[in-house]
């Protein structure tokens, strides 16, 4: 089978490539709203995680808004006002929306924080998840 | 060459020895320095805080489930195991060194050893 040399096959390997250094980004990313979040999905949930160190569960304050689940809390400063010798952390209020991919069930919804992480369990709307069609 | 590049990538950012520098905050107060870190989803079990000679070392190994990417949608963070060393000087009691870990963030104090706490100097009356 012959096959004959295309220039734009290049190019379009030089733009995956491109790409593909915006999309992999490696670990935290500094252009995004904190907190930061994952969304993990499978047949019937959506599960979002968000990284909260340090923010306690009682100022923490989960909305579901539409097809948008909101966040808002505060991280409240544990260090205060003494003596700094380093200061790279951040402290203070947040809110966030996360839209969500599929229509949810509003009763459905489990949320916990272990470890500075929040969990929240969506189950997806009846009519959001998969069917299977049955050819006759 | 693109296949190159993809393996370089690869080894990267999907590497196992890849760690995450936990932001950390140092303040001092009148009998100790705090170091607090905040190192989300580490548990007591899988934190390593070693001291050796001036280094103060410390490792938190995370569950396989945090760091995986399986039936991953949308993300904005990826985690690794965290790694971060502090150069300690002479004025602190080694022996002293106490470590919690609470909602992700770690709170290490380190006391200052009794020579260097601030001391009230008496004057002696002469007879």
């Amino acid at each position: 089978m012959y096959t004959t040399y295309d220039v734009f096959d290049d190019v379009v390997q030089l733009r995956d490539l491109v790409g593909r250094f915006f999309t992999e980004a490696p670990a935290v990313r500094r252009n995004v709203e904190y907190p930061y979040v994952n969304l993990r999905e499978n047949n019937d949930e959506v599960m979002i995680t968000a990284l909260l160190p340090g923010v306690k569960a009682d100022t923490l304050n989960i909305q579901l808004v539409d097809n948008s689940l909101v966040l808002e809390g505060e991280k409240k400063s544990d260090v205060q006002d003494k003596p700094y010798i380093r200061k790279e952390r951040v402290f203070g209020r947040f809110q966030k929306a996360v839209r969500l991919p599929y229509r949810v069930d509003g009763e459905k919804i489990e949320a916990g924080l272990k470890d500075g992480i929040l969990t929240i369990k969506l189950a997806k709307a009846e009519e959001a998840r998969p069917k299977k069609i049955e050819i006759r | 060459m693109a296949n190159d590049v993809k393996k370089m990538r690869k080894d990267d950012y999907n590497c196992e020895e890849c760690v995450i520098v936990p932001p950390a905050d140092i303040y001092e107060t009148v009998d100790e320095y705090v170091i607090r870190a905040d190192m989300p989803g580490t548990r007591r079990e899988n934190l390593d805080i070693t001291l050796e000679k001036n280094q103060l070392d410390i490792y938190g190994r995370l569950e396989d489930e945090l760091t995986s990417e399986e039936n991953l949608k949308y993300g904005e963070y990826r985690l690794y195991n965290y790694h971060r060393t502090f150069v300690v000087g002479d004025g602190i009691d080694r022996e002293k060194i106490n470590a919690t870990l609470e909602n992700g963030v770690l709170t290490l104090t380190l006391p200052k050893s009794e020579k260097l706490k601030p001391r009230k100097i008496e004057i002696k009356v002469e007879a």
